[in-house]
């Protein structure tokens, strides 16, 4: 035995010694541009030996007499495996692997095949990003992506959008997580849409639960740019754009005649002669069209050891409304070092310095409100007083107020294989923030109400520091049949903030370079602090997720997260967040073969638990007051007191939102129609809400507490259907996405079950079971009373008279009073809704995006709060003048009854509008070529172009962030339309 | 190469434990722990003697509060019959209003306010009687405090009792919902425990220092002590206390009745319990909207113009009894410089549907700030005890006695200080038939502290409720007290039953 063992050794080392050795040259490119490929690697099938490829793409190897065959493998292409007998030079043509390019989509902590995809994800690629003209990435994304609901609230430059994703999930903040190269973030504001390489939209559970307790408003993953292995050549690409806003539409408001002929029936005799009074139009008198540039330069490339991606942008968008401008750096850095072929180390860095000045605040209101029948200036050129709201051109030219901001995003992280399908990952994320602003009104006087004696000085510093560390193991395993993809973590965060601000008056000089509150500078005495705030919180958690595919037929997912958060107390620290889901290929089974026009088809159901700790955390924490002094002595001076503030609630607890979604995805024809439908049902439990408490507690008048107290529902069917088509040398894409959206509350509880509603501050919504949130609340209007006998035989309040508004004695109590106001409309849209075309034909290219919603009203508010006499809307005209004139307008009145709350003021807020129109030409190749260029492209694009709506405001995109108090109009910024010009280039 | 690697590796891999073995001993022990920033919580506070001022300091802010002055609006002298809303006609007419007729109803804001107010102020004064006791810090002081905060405890709980009848009875700084209403006489109980501990442990107002005057004394504690036994008909403690307080020499009258109420008496010699208050807007400035509430409307713009003065009321006035004119201020009228010209858009004379005079525009001039030039009536610092009350509540005990002679010093020392030396005015009461004094004892209350809120109590506590205030719409056996707030019904899910005919 032994004998043999070194018979056979000895034979071995023979052969070896024997084996000649030869080399193998060669050039491995790709098939697809003939670009040489870096970093391929070429291994001698059975052994452990073999080499890559330079950054030329060439390569060498020593083979043996042994060695039958070559194989070639390297990432995103076909492997392939050449007989090398006799062979000495080798070139390789390498060809993309379709199969293996599946496109792979972004989850949380990982990525995953789209097959083996069992959650309701939606990507958007970058190139979708930058078609709108904005600071704000996320504006991009509407009328893009089923089920999310993105409305601008202002047009003020710089201003980002307020995102619902599946409806609206609570009465506190509704707004999604952004989870920025693994970074957890509240926006993406700050980053420039060029940077972005995609973003996916996580909605149901199966994909949100991951993020546990952050994760019940959805979760938007953005990825940005990185190097190619495979880019030896770096890609410079430079994006420039030019744009200019415009007001799209003006509010029909009354001219000077008009007004003053409806001033004289509410105080007669108020103009003399109404053909004689002037007619300013104020809205000509703010508003300008305002330029937007928008550059920005790339380069990304990668070595076999270093992945770049270095970007540049720059931001500038002027307001339509004079003082008002923000203007953005953007530099972003991405690196990957691959130290060894089983250890990387990265950086995603963001860093974005932003300045903005802001407008007077009510100037939109204030032109709404101001009478046409003052001139602007008086003849000596000094603004002229103008009634009730002052002169919003002075307003204008007094403000002047700033900000400055900083914002830094990025993580480090480092990734090490091992084992066999093991990785260990470790990233520790930042997000720092900071803010300046300033604000300094001068000393002036146009009027006794309008004027400024003392010239004053406000500013307020801000910072945050948010610090993320996660650590996570994945393993990564395909055996058989099988397919297995696991991740669990252990992270921690911690935020802290603080805020601080100061003001001072009588300031020396105007100037900008006094700005300071120098007690050299300002009066000493006047410099007081008005605000030194701190937050601290902090979070802990443990998460977990394996997918498992079976024969490419059967998937399986299940999620789970345990968060903890100091923003609960003790007894409530810490919730768990699971989710389940499944998954069937059915298009991989063997009794779909047959069926030659279906391409794909899948199903897919998950459920899941996930939380939101967007929450007020302070309340749980019964707060001693400070500042409650009392007045003493013969002199009478202030004494300092504290005792107990409101009591907390120390048993709050996480809002927790149960989800269940069922999916379809089906596609046709070669995959030339795909479409997807999601029925989703989200029912958000445990919400927080304040809510009154006994009076004997001693809290004091109008304190509130907050409870775990309320129940909302969101459920809908989400579509998104697509068709890709050829003809001739016509190439084109259409797809349409759409969400329907049941928002009702099914439980709002009071302090100990008492009561069934909450309101807005100003009590224009009322939330009661059955309703959609923040639905409007007021008289419902059903005529106009025409004379002492209508009045006579209706109910009606004290204070109605003949021609003001017949309000509906809805409780048929034969009493009107306040117990008679109704539901009068939901802020949310039942059905929103995108359509997309793309058409490219030789050199031209063509791509037209139209979106829009249905179901929702808008409460006109700024039509009614009216405490002194300001200009009317159009439809006032058409008012009362005598029995039988309008049965819908009352008679004119300054304010007071007929400008209740009421049905008068709810408008559709349905909307249909040409988002996006663009028209490109690309340089033909040949020409491209020539000058070096991979691509260059030059078009022209129109945004905003046209919006189908009955809503008489500016913008049907009417929105707040308290979903409380949504879908009243103010009279915010507009929404520019925007025409815009600009190129792409690479080379 | 590869050595260089591996070595990258484990320095890596070294690194990274050594980081997270630091990292996760801390993340676990405190790391959710984050305290507020910048506050106290409750758990730490009050535990010095510092905070134990600070506390009792804060007991005294809230009857600073709008609120507190029986929920902002003078409710208390416009359901009586010296006071109407008042201000522009249309202005609260809806809410204040309906009090001049009785047809308030639970859910109108005053009752809330107030009720919320005076339980925020139970609150309060429960977190110096709980808490200071546990603070290691000078005795004297200490008994101080707890005995300031029982006097203030007994302020409210005397408010509520008189408003509301029983009411739940709250005695710590930390409550728990579910409580039921304690009867009126549990809530007297704690009134009489609470003043007496006050009495025990406060000084005579001579013994303060300058800079103290405004906290509550031993004479405090004594005539409220008086005035709460007046109200129980206990009329032998009454006469005891109003007694101790008069023969303290503590007090006396002010010679001018003008200055009883105005800026110049503050803190003076008839002051026995009073608030103190600045003359700017806001509490936390130290002001006092309740002078602000009943200021002239209009020109000068002095305040809103609430608790207008009834013709009733003038007609009380004996004739020239000089009170009168100090205590109302007619349209025309020049005060400090100033010519009451009152507001615009309000009617001069109100009439009935027969054109009767009903009521006239006129506005309370014991709440006038003195000078030209001031915004609005913060300053004002309400009486809540002046000496003149408890010479009257003395009169009126010692006649319930039995004692009616020796009532009428008390009585006339009023008339005598009102006559101001005009022989032919006011001239003494010497009738001591007990029921008809009784009559001319409340009426002198009346004249003299009109519209300072004690009307409406003195006419249910004497039995002239139905006789006097009927017509106007009272209903005996609903509204002696006042609802109690329909939210505080709706919250407590039945467990606190409405007053009597209120639902």
């Amino acid at each position: 035995m032994l004998k043999s063992l070194i018979f056979t050794s000895l034979c071995l080392i023979q052969l070896q010694a024997v084996a000649q050795v030869r080399v193998i040259s060669g050039k491995v490119s790709s098939k697809e541009d003939n670009q040489p490929l870096p970093g391929v690697n070429i291994i001698i099938p059975g052994t452990t030996r073999g080499s890559t490829t330079d950054f030329d793409g060439n390569y060498r190897v020593e083979v043996s007499d042994a060695d039958k065959s070559l194989a070639f493998s390297f990432i995103g292409y076909k492997t392939q495996i050449i007989e090398i007998s006799g062979i000495t030079t080798l070139n390789m043509v390498l060809e993309t692997d379709s199969e293996l390019l599946e496109e792979i989509v972004v989850i949380g902590y990982g990525t995953v095949r789209k097959s083996d995809l069992t959650g309701a994800v939606a990507s958007v690629k970058g190139s979708d990003l930058i078609k709108i003209p904005s600071a704000s990435a996320i504006q991009a994304l509407q009328g893009k992506i089923s089920g999310v609901q993105i409305t601008s609230a202002s047009g003020a430059p710089g201003a980002g959008a307020i995102v619902r994703i599946r409806g609206v999930g609570t009465f506190n903040n509704s707004s999604p997580i952004y989870v920025l190269d693994g970074v957890i973030l509240d926006n993406i504001d700050f980053l420039n849409s060029g940077d972005i390489q995609s973003m996916e939209v996580l909605k149901d559970a199966s994909a949100t639960a991951i993020y546990g307790s952050r994760g019940a408003n959805g979760v938007i993953i953005v990825t940005t740019k990185k190097g190619v292995i495979g880019q030896e050549y770096p890609t410079i690409s430079i994006n420039a754009d030019y744009s200019i806003q415009q007001l799209p539409k003006k509010i029909d408001l009354l001219n000077g005649k008009e007004f003053a002929t409806i001033a004289n029936e509410i105080a007669a005799g108020s103009f003399n002669n109404v053909d004689a009074v002037a007619n300013t139009d104020w809205q000509d008198q703010i508003f300008r069209t305002a330029p937007i540039q928008n550059y920005q330069i790339s380069a990304a490339g990668a070595s076999s050891k270093i992945q770049y991606y270095f970007g540049v942008g720059y931001f500038k968008q002027e307001g339509i409304i004079a003082k008002s401008n923000y203007e953005r750096l953007t530099i972003k850095l991405n690196n990957t070092y691959n130290l060894s072929k089983s250890i990387r180390l990265g950086n995603n860095l963001a860093f974005s310095p932003t300045q903005q000045q802001n407008t007077a605040g009510g100037a939109v209101f204030g032109v709404y409100r101001a009478q046409p029948v003052i001139a602007p200036y008086k003849p000596d050129g000094t603004y002229s007083p103008v009634p009730g709201v002052g002169n919003v051109l002075a307003d204008i030219d007094y403000t002047n107020s700033f900000g400055k901001g900083l914002r830094t995003v990025g993580n480090f992280f480092v990734e090490v294989d091992f084992l066999k399908n093991f990785t260990f990952k470790s990233s520790l994320g930042v997000d720092m923030e900071s803010s300046r602003n300033r604000s300094y009104t001068p000393v002036f006087f146009v009027s006794t109400l309008q004027q400024n004696v003392i010239n004053d000085l406000n500013k307020s510093y801000n910072d945050r520091l948010s610090l993320l560390w996660e650590n996570t193991v994945s393993y990564n395993r395909e055996f058989g049949k099988n397919r297995l993809a696991a991740v669990a973590g252990y992270t921690t965060q911690e935020t802290s903030s603080e805020q601080f601000e100061a003001a001072g008056q009588n300031i020396i000089r105007d100037g900008q370079d006094f700005w300071y509150l120098n007690p050299s500078n300002i009066n000493p005495n006047t410099i007081k602090n008005e605000v030194d705030a701190g937050q601290n919180y902090s979070m802990m958690s443990y998460l977990f997720r394996a997918n498992y595919s079976y024969n490419e037929k059967y998937l399986f997912t299940a999620t789970f997260r345990r968060d903890g958060s100091s923003k609960f107390s003790q007894n409530n620290r810490y919730a768990d967040f699971p989710s389940l889901a499944l998954g069937w290929n059915v298009i991989n089974e063997d009794f779909v073969k047959g069926i030659s026009f279906l391409s794909d088809l899948k199903v897919r159901a998950s459920w899941g638990i996930i939380g939101n700790e967007k929450i007020a955390y302070d309340r749980q924490y019964s707060r001693v007051n400070n500042g409650v002094n009392a007045v003493f002595g013969s002199g009478e001076a202030i004494y300092p007191g504290s005792t107990y503030g409101v009591s907390g609630n120390p048993n709050l607890k996480w809002e927790s939102t149960h989800q269940t979604d069922v999916g379809l995805e089906a596609s046709f024809f070669g995959n030339k129609l795909t479409t997807e439908f999601d029925f989703y049902q989200r029912s958000t439990q445990d919400i927080l809400i304040d809510l009154a408490v006994p009076g004997y507690l001693g809290n004091g008048d109008g304190a509130a507490v907050t409870f775990n107290s309320a129940v909302v529902l969101n459920r809908g069917l989400e579509y998104n259907i697509g068709w890709n088509g050829e003809a001739g040398e016509l190439k084109y894409r259409i797809g349409t996405v759409g969400t329907t959206i049941h928002n009702e509350a099914t439980k709002v509880s009071g302090f100990g079950g008492t009561g069934d509603w909450v309101q807005n501050s100003s009590g224009t919504t009322r939330t009661s079971v059955g309703l959609p949130l923040g639905s409007f609340y007021g008289y419902k209007v059903i005529g106009v009373f025409q004379n002492q006998s209508d009045l006579d035989a209706y109910p009606h309040r004290s204070d109605a008279e003949i021609g003001f508004l017949k309000f509906e004695d809805t409780n048929n109590d034969g009493v009107l009073n306040s117990d008679d106001r109704v539901n009068i409309g939901s802020p949310i849209p039942t059905f929103i809704y995108g359509l997309s075309s793309e058409f490219s034909f030789k050199s031209l290219d063509l791509s037209i995006d139209f979106q829009g919603q249905q179901g929702n009203k808008i409460y006109n508010a700024k039509e009614t709060i009216r405490p002194d006499l300001y200009n009317f809307e159009q439809h006032v005209f058409d008012r009362w003048k005598g029995e039988g004139t309008s049965n819908v307008e009352p008679k004119a009145t300054s304010g007071g009854y007929n400008f209740l709350p009421s049905t008068r003021f709810i408008q559709d807020g349905s909307y249909f509008r040409l988002r996006s129109l663009t028209v490109g030409y690309n340089l033909p190749k040949s020409i491209a070529d020539k000058i070096k260029m991979k691509t260059a492209r030059f078009y022209l694009r129109g945004t905003n172009l046209f919006t189908s709506s009955k809503f008489t405001g500016y913008t049907p995109e009417v929105a707040s962030g308290n979903p409380l108090d949504t879908g009243s109009d103010f009279g915010g910024y507009p929404i520019p339309r925007v025409y815009s010009a600009g190129f792409n280039v690479t080379f | 190469m590869k050595k260089t690697l591996s070595l990258t590796t484990y320095r890596l891999t070294f690194g990274f434990f050594v980081l997270t073995g630091i990292m996760l001993p801390t993340a676990c022990s405190d790391f959710l722990d984050k305290p507020l920033q910048g506050e106290l919580t409750q758990e730490s506070f009050p535990t010095t003697a510092a905070d134990a001022l600070l506390a009792t300091n804060a007991v005294y802010n809230i009857t600073r509060s709008s609120s507190f002055h029986f929920g902002l609006f003078p409710i208390m002298d416009i359901m009586s019959d010296d006071g109407y809303k008042g201000s522009n006609p249309s202005d609260a007419a809806s809410d204040v209003g309906p009090y001049d007729t009785f047809k308030h109803i639970p859910t109108e804001g005053n009752v809330k306010r107030w009720w919320n107010t005076l339980y925020e102020g139970v609150k309060r004064a429960n977190v110096v009687i709980e808490k200071v006791p546990t603070i290691t810090m000078d005795v004297t002081l200490s008994k101080r405090y707890i005995a300031e905060a029982s006097y203030l405890r007994a302020l409210f709980y005397f408010d509520l009792v008189r408003a509301w009848g029983g009411v739940p009875k709250v005695t710590s700084a930390i409550t728990q919902p579910g409580l039921v209403r304690a009867s009126s006489d549990e809530i007297y109980q704690l009134i009489e425990q609470d003043l007496l501990l006050a009495i025990s442990g406060l000084s005579e107002k001579s013994e303060m220092s300058a800079n103290d005057l405004g906290r509550a004394t031993k004479g405090a504690a004594k005539a409220l002590l008086a005035k709460v036994y007046l109200f129980k008909k206990d009329y032998t403690n009454a006469e005891k206390y109003a007694l101790e307080v008069i023969n303290s020499g503590q007090y006396n009258l002010e010679p001018i009745f003008n200055n009883a109420n105005s800026e110049s008496g503050e803190h003076g010699i008839e002051s026995v319990y009073e608030i103190g208050a600045l003359r700017f807007e806001g509490i936390e400035n130290g002001g006092n909207s309740y002078g602000q509430v009943q200021g002239v409307r209009g020109t000068p713009n002095r305040g809103w113009g609430f608790n207008r003065p009834s013709l009733n009321l003038m007609a009380a006035f004996e004739p020239n009894d000089p009170r009168k004119e100090a205590t109302i201020l007619f349209l025309g009228e020049v005060i400090d410089g100033v010519t009451i010209a009152g507001d615009g858009t309000t009617l001069d004379e109100t009439k009935d549907a027969n054109g009767n005079v009903i009521e006239i525009e006129c506005y309370n001039q014991k709440v006038w700030t003195p000078g030209s030039t001031v915004p609005a009536q913060f300053g004002h610092n309400r009486r809540i005890i002046r000496y003149a009350d408890v010479l009257l509540m003395a009169a009126e005990a010692m006649n319930e006695n039995g004692k009616s002679a020796q009532a009428l010093p008390y009585l006339n020392q009023l008339r005598a200080r009102a006559r101001s030396g005009n022989a032919g005015i006011l001239s003494d009461i010497t009738d001591i038939n007990k029921a008809s004094l009784r009559d001319k004892i409340l009426n002198e209350r009346r004249v003299e502290l009109a519209l300072e809120g004690h009307r409406f109590w003195d006419l249910l506590r004497t039995g002239k409720a139905q006789q006097v205030l009927g017509p106007l719409g009272f209903i005996t056996g609903k509204h002696e007290v006042l609802p109690l707030p329909q939210n505080e019904i709706d919250l407590s899910q039945g467990a606190l039953k409405q007053n009597p005919n209120w639902n």
